[in-house]
């Protein structure tokens, strides 16, 4: 159970989404998440959250995945709602009782920013969801190639990215079979209080660190074994490639964000 | 040029605080040809691993020399060509696998040394299937077995087209299919591919095969020989703390217990079952054949 273990959420699929370039859809996300910011009108939104609904059609993924993943942030857009309903003051009290207040353009200011977050996080998981960690490791190296220049380690850190995806599922077992062999000379993990149940974790721990580097410590040898010399004069087996349909995605968003742009100049703002 | 790896009185020392400098390495002297498959054995701390990580660079002798295809493994400016020549397979086959993706792992070697994308694209597919797992080359390197995830290191390794690859007890932490797996995959590699195999190891049964066997004990060779001339000096090894295969233990205890008439070194189960079935027939014992 445990080896079949997957990070991040990467959902497999044959999809046009899936098979373009990560490259592409790394920039593409990040225009997409200006664009929700920029957007200052319903409409706006509206034409984000159509492109969204669009974009997640064509990758396959289900609607149902992808809202799953805004879970983990509900709290926060709970949060800034009640932050936004309490404290922006505008022209039309609604509700008031004791010292809270609630004004039109607070209810406003709330949905719209609660909506703002939803899209950004949708749009960031439809990227997660359809890039394997592999391809966004790589995607990122190459994206971030030009700032070698400025002597920023982009190299180190992708082998880094790497390194870590590669040994997360064998540091998994390992601290599996460190908690067997530790129940079974009697280690109670399960039961007991706060401070108990932390105590309890010590003795697994510190065998899961010293045969972390021990590892590294392989790993390193073996690197060096195989001529490792840092990023310079290496060159890559895979070759990223962009394609028509890369095109066709670019195309497409320089579309709805100039709608966007458009639309959030000749309308009037929310607030 | 038929040597790949010479050794000329190497030594090897290092200061530990309390009692001053340990020799691990006392003189080495030692040759190997190319295309030979020599296996290296010795009791732990005899100095074998340390041996090895002077043949790709990993150690500079503290004294001697080692020469690899001709360069001497101390010129810096040739330690990658000397790794490139040499390609080394650790014991742990989880700890030197880098890449998510087994056909990316494999890719590693030749993307360090910088060789152009095509060319790396043929050799880890001709790498993959000289181990025989070219069909795992989309695969999670976490979800094979031991035996696997080892030749995907030996593909690693032969994707950098080394002269030499030397193995540091590379079935040590593998069962005994990973072990048979691992072992006919570096037959195969130096019956076919003439590739030179440098197999250290402290299981006998697997050195039988071997073109020679070197004993190595306290820092010096002790024995250098075909396995049966190695493995009939059952005295000298057990002096040294290493066994003897199976079957030679038991040929050897037969002798000592006053059974005359059979061979010195014999190494396999087969042999053993051949040499005892024509003891028992001369003796007159004629239904003792082996039935099938």
């Amino acid at each position: 159970m445990i080896r079949d273990i997957t990070f991040g959420q990467f959902f497999p699929a044959k999809s046009v989404v899936h098979a373009l370039d990560p490259r592409t859809k790394l920039i593409l996300v990040v225009a997409y998440i200006v664009l929700v910011f920029i957007g200052n009108n319903f409409l706006c939104l509206g034409l984000a959250a159509a492109f969204l609904i669009l974009a997640t059609a064509l990758s396959k993924v289900p609607p149902k995945l992808m809202l799953r993943s805004t879970r983990p942030i509900l709290f926060v857009i709970a949060f800034t709602a009640i932050l936004n309903l309490l404290y922006i003051k505008g022209d039309v009290l609604l509700f008031e009782w004791g010292f809270v207040q609630i004004y039109d353009k607070g209810v406003f200011t709330a949905v719209f920013m609660a909506i703002r977050i939803i899209l950004a996080v949708l749009g960031s998981s439809l990227l997660t969801y359809t890039t394997s960690p592999t391809d966004l490791t790589d995607g990122l190296e190459r994206l971030m190639s030009p700032l070698k220049v400025l002597h920023l380690p982009v190299h180190e850190f992708a082998l880094m990215m790497t390194i870590a995806l590669r040994f997360i599922p064998t540091l998994i077992e390992e601290t599996d079979k460190i908690m067997s062999a530790q129940k079974a000379r009697g280690a109670d993990l399960e039961t007991g209080g706060l401070v108990k149940r932390v105590k309890a974790l010590v003795p697994i721990l510190i065998p899961l660190f010293v045969s972390s580097f021990r590892r590294a410590f392989d790993l390193a040898t073996a690197m060096e074994c195989r001529c490792y010399h840092g990023g310079e004069g290496r060159t890559r087996m895979k070759k990223l490639q962009m394609h028509g349909r890369d095109a066709w995605a670019f195309g497409i968003t320089a579309l709805v964000l100039g709608g966007i742009i458009a639309a959030s100049i000749l309308l009037p703002p929310v607030f | 040029m038929t040597n790949i790896i010479e050794t000329k009185d190497l030594r090897f020392e290092y200061a530990s605080e309390e009692e001053g400098p340990r020799v691990v390495l006392d003189g080495i002297d030692l040759d190997i040809r190319k295309g030979e498959f020599v296996a290296v054995l010795g009791h732990n701390g005899s100095g074998k691993s340390t041996l090895a990580k002077h043949f790709n660079a990993m150690l500079l002798p503290s004294g001697g020399k080692c020469y690899v295809a001709g360069m001497d493994t101390a010129d810096e400016e040739k330690r990658f060509d000397v790794r490139q020549t040499v390609g080394m397979v650790l014991q742990n086959p989880d700890n030197q696998l880098v890449a998510t993706i087994v056909e990316e792992d494999v890719a590693f070697g030749p993307e360090n040394m910088g060789v152009p994308p095509e060319e790396i694209r043929k050799r880890v597919d001709e790498a993959l299937k000289a181990v025989g797992m070219y069909e795992y080359r989309r695969h999670a390197p976490h979800k094979l077995s031991g035996g696997q995830k080892q030749r995907i290191a030996i593909a690693g390794i032969i994707a950098m087209r080394p002269a030499c690859i030397v193995l540091d007890e590379p079935t040590a932490m593998l069962d005994p299919r990973g072990r048979e797996e691992v072992i006919s995959t570096i037959h195969r590699l130096c019956d076919e591919m003439g590739i030179t195999i440098v197999l250290i190891t402290h299981y006998m049964d697997e050195t039988v095969d071997a073109d020679r066997v070197v004993v190595i004990d306290d820092g010096r060779v002790l024995l250098s020989a075909a396995p049966r001339e190695v493995f009939s000096q059952v005295d000298r090894l057990k002096a040294v703390e290493l066994d003897v295969p199976q079957a030679t233990r038991l040929i050897y205890r037969l002798q000592k217990a006053g059974v005359k008439g059979l061979p010195a070194g014999v190494l396999t189960d087969d042999e053993c079952i051949e040499v005892l079935s024509n003891l028992l027939e001369v003796n007159g014992c004629p239904s003792s054949k082996p039935r099938n």
